[in-house]
């Protein structure tokens, strides 16, 4: 088989499947990327699995800054055109699949023209027009495009959508976010946690040129970006808390200063939503390690230290750091929100509390830091959940079929 | 069913287009209080009746990439966001209310797509026209290979304001079971197939059976009473509603019979943007450079005329020519049924869903020019025993495609989905 993966990013959500189903099924597979991503970082094996084809970048990848929000369609053109472009002057791909990841649209709508297999999207997320994802924090102060943008931030899932042959969100939840006229068309396939290398066992306790020392307890916080709809704002509420509550609390935050999704600048005015959370209470900044992004392996580590792992996103895309940390054998405290709530089972492999109510938050955290010990059968019961339902050993195989379907109806046709 | 008067805020880019008869139906005969949003007004001539008497009319401005006169292809929906914000914009200052429900039209343009924002969200119905397929229908089946690869990526974009207006709406409607099938098919169910109405109290024969024909005159010019008069109508002359071909046609009757007078009416620039070769081009004089008509003085182009001119031309005419590509059927189309006219249409889908060959009209292949010419001078030698056929068309229009058999029916779902406890606007 012969499988050509789009994708902004890599390796993101395709990297690892690629480097499987090469290695172990004999697939060829090429992939047209934007960036070489450091979220995760490809590993060396994976690079030589794969064929990479790097496209141009977008003006948004290129600047950083992003772009106007009535602008994105165009930019999702711009982005379909790039890739058309690309397949048309290498007639040799040949593929016999297309799978498109579509965060903002799968830039796949020109394909038709260019090549003659069926298309897969990688259905990620529908936005809301309301009351989820970037739509749910009406606690910060208004943002001009909040009434508008939702209403046409889906155009480029839907162009995508339309046309594809199949597609697959990687969790119930997403797909329930699509239109409900589209979930015939849309199956669930988790990507896969690589449990061998996020795993529980023994870490070195330094961070850094820190070392701590054993009898602290260690929260950890893990998000791409330090933002509102991962509730870092809420996290430093909560742990500021703990911290008055328990001197031997250390917290390590993972993530980058940057925003991927919503109008934090235009919530607070500040560039950094790190920055603005942090002016707004009276951190004892010492009991914090802001690490920033971090390869996987250092990732992996942390959360094997980790005492208590607080995952406070709002409704959207579940991210992976959360089954990370289960596959980590992590006590995950999580929001109470729909899709942490598909994974994370309170009381059987987690524990969850409403969003806002920080007390509640608190009051949990310091439960579990007060007896990791009487917590630790819910970190386990994350491990197996994961083992069971989310390893890559488990995933790969169904989403290989669910290819290897998609891949014969050209044969049918 | 319960046809209740409701608050209803139109938005269409521009006024009347194509929602503003129905609109004015419905207030002067459903009661019905209309605002009727719009970026453009047509001529006044154009406006309904009810217009300052129950139809308030309010214009918006656009700003940004809406402002261009020419826009690329990747930029069409911003430029449709531009649309929408401008709308938004007005209804944030003027709060019409209460508001029962909202129906909207993007048209290509701008649309509805806000106006739930500014208040308690309403129910939408969105009347979506057509569905762009990226080598199919209108002028899409002829593009040769010189066509660039940008005419085929803005087809298979353009769509994106319909699927987000279908997204929002809690009704798509649409006019006819083509148009609706050219809809990805996940859309299909949901869409109320309702053709918006011919007011077919505007088109009469001047003929009556068994009376002699009163005089003829179009556009202040007699015809002779010997004359048979073939008509062509369309907003614009262009290629999709098949003025080439009926050009041809035209010549080979001129030349046929030298008692035939051709009548068109229609803007000779053309319009729609989707003739990227044409737009904004005279296509009627690119045509008659390249070949002078046979007898203009029996080749008469009226132009762009008020509907009133159409309906005397429909009246006066023994031969309706409609031979477009793949595309909508033309209200002209409808019109000339309505007016008795025989109808001689090209054989494409949406033309079969309204004309029944024989019975209601005659279709023929636009690729065959002789069959074409010998259907056409068949109806115009024997007037007589054709007129069934334009009978007949009268008939199917006033039962299915009339304003007074459609809009009832829109009364009833619009009343189910405004009111309270309704149940759903589902067709």
């Amino acid at each position: 088989m012969n499988v050509l993966f789009l994708h902004d990013a890599f390796p993101a959500q395709f990297g690892r499947l690629g480097q499987e189903l090469a290695t172990r099924h004999g697939w060829k597979c090429t992939f047209i990327v934007q960036s070489l991503s450091s979220c995760p970082t490809p590993t060396p094996e994976m690079l030589q699995a794969v064929e990479i084809i790097q496209a141009p970048m977008t003006a948004e990848h290129r600047t950083g800054e992003g772009i106007p929000w009535p602008q994105i369609y165009g930019q999702f053109l711009d982005q379909c055109r790039s890739v058309y472009e690309i397949i048309k002057a290498r007639p040799q791909l040949r593929p016999d699949l297309v799978v498109a990841h579509g965060g903002r649209g799968a830039p796949t709508l020109f394909l038709r023209d260019v090549v003659d297999c069926p298309i897969i999207n990688y259905c990620e997320y529908f936005f809301a027009t309301s009351h989820r994802d970037i739509s749910y924090r009406i606690d910060l102060p208004p943002a001009e495009p909040a009434p508008f943008f939702p209403r046409c931030i889906n155009a480029p899932t839907l162009a995508s959508l339309v046309d594809c042959d199949a597609g697959y969100s990687a969790t119930e939840w997403q797909r329930s976010s699509f239109p409900a006229r589209f979930h015939p068309r849309i199956e669930v396939h988790f990507d896969g946690i690589e449990t061998s290398l996020y795993r529980p066992g023994p870490a070195p306790r330094t961070i850094g040129e820190k070392s701590i020392p054993e009898g602290t307890r260690v929260v950890t916080f893990v998000s791409r970006g330090l933002e509102s709809i991962r509730g870092f704002d809420l996290f430093m509420r909560a742990a500021d808390r703990i911290a008055r509550v328990r001197s031997d609390v250390l917290f390590v935050v993972v993530g980058g200063e940057e925003i991927h999704y919503g109008w934090d600048k235009l919530h607070t005015g500040a560039p950094s939503f790190k920055q603005w959370a942090l002016s707004r209470g009276e951190f004892d900044l010492s009991r914090f390690i802001f690490l920033g992004r971090v390869l996987p392996e250092k990732l992996a580590e942390i959360l094997r230290i980790s005492d208590l792992h607080i995952y406070l996103t709002a409704p959207f895309v579940l991210s992976w750091s959360m089954l990370n940390a289960m596959s980590s054998g992590c006590v995950v405290l999580g929001s109470d929100v729909p899709p942490v709530r598909e994974v994370l089972r309170p009381g059987e492999n987690g524990l969850v509390a409403p969003l806002f109510d920080v007390e509640v938050l608190t009051e949990r955290a310091l439960a579990v830091l007060d007896d990791p010990a009487a917590y630790a059968p819910l970190g386990l019961a994350a491990r197996r959940t994961i083992e069971e339902s989310y390893s890559l050993e488990v995933c790969i195989p169904p989403l290989r079929d669910f290819f290897e379907r998609v891949a014969a109806r050209r044969k049918s046709r | 069913m319960p046809q209740d008067p409701l608050n209803v805020l139109w938005v269409e880019p521009t006024f009347p287009g194509r929602l503003g008869a129905a609109a004015d139906w419905l207030v002067r005969r459903r009661g019905y209080r209309a605002w009727f949003y719009c970026h453009t007004l047509e001529p006044r001539a154009h406006w309904p009746a009810s217009v300052g008497r129950g139809l308030e009319v309010q214009v918006f401005g656009v700003g940004g990439v809406a402002r261009e006169t020419a826009v690329g292809w990747s930029r069409a929906l911003e430029r449709s966001l531009c649309y929408a914000y401008g709308c938004w914009e007005v209804l944030e200052q003027k709060r019409p209310r209460p508001i029962d429900l909202i129906v909207g039209r993007s048209a290509g343009l701008g649309s509805s797509l806000f106006a739930p924002v500014y208040d308690r969200a309403p129910p939408v119905v969105q009347f979506v026209d057509y569905y762009f397929h990226g080598r199919a229908n209108d002028l899409a089946d002829e593009a040769g290979p010189e066509t660039p690869p940008a005419y085929f990526h803005w087809r298979r974009s353009t769509t994106a304001i319909e699927l987000l207006d279908l997204e929002q709406a809690a009704l798509g409607w649409v006019p006819t079971e083509w148009q609706r099938g050219l809809f990805p098919a996940e859309y299909r169910d949901d869409l109320l197939v309702l053709h918006d109405g011919v007011d077919t109290s505007r088109f009469a024969r001047l003929e009556r059976d068994g009376s002699p024909r009163p005089a003829r005159s179009i556009a202040g010019r007699a015809i002779p009473a010997s004359a048979r008069v073939v008509t062509f109508v369309a907003r614009s002359l262009d290629r999709l509603r098949g003025f080439d071909r009926f050009l041809t046609l035209a010549e080979e009757l001129l030349r046929a019979r030298t008692d035939v007078v051709v009548v068109v009416t229609g803007d000779p620039i053309v319009r729609r943007g989707l003739d990227v070769a044409f737009h904004n081009k005279d296509y009627l004089g690119h045509l008659t450079a390249a070949r002078p008509p046979v007898d203009p003085k029996r080749l008469w182009f009226l132009g762009a005329v008020p509907p009133s001119t159409v309906a005397d031309l429909l009246a006066a005419s023994d031969l309706h020519v409609a031979p477009g590509r793949v595309y909508p059927v033309a209200r002209s189309t409808l019109e000339a049924m309505a007016a008795g006219c025989v109808v001689l249409a090209s054989d494409s889908a949406p033309h079969r869903e309204v004309i029944e060959h024989g019975q209601t009209g005659l279709l023929a292949d636009p690729a065959d020019a002789d069959g074409l010419l010998r259907q056409a001078l068949a109806v115009l030698d024997d007037p007589a025993g054709h007129r069934p056929l334009g009978i007949a068309a009268t008939a199917r229009v006033r039962q299915s495609y009339s304003q007074d058999a459609c809009l009832p029916r829109l009364a009833e779902t619009f009343n189910r989905l405004a009111l309270p406890g309704s149940g759903g606007g589902r067709p």
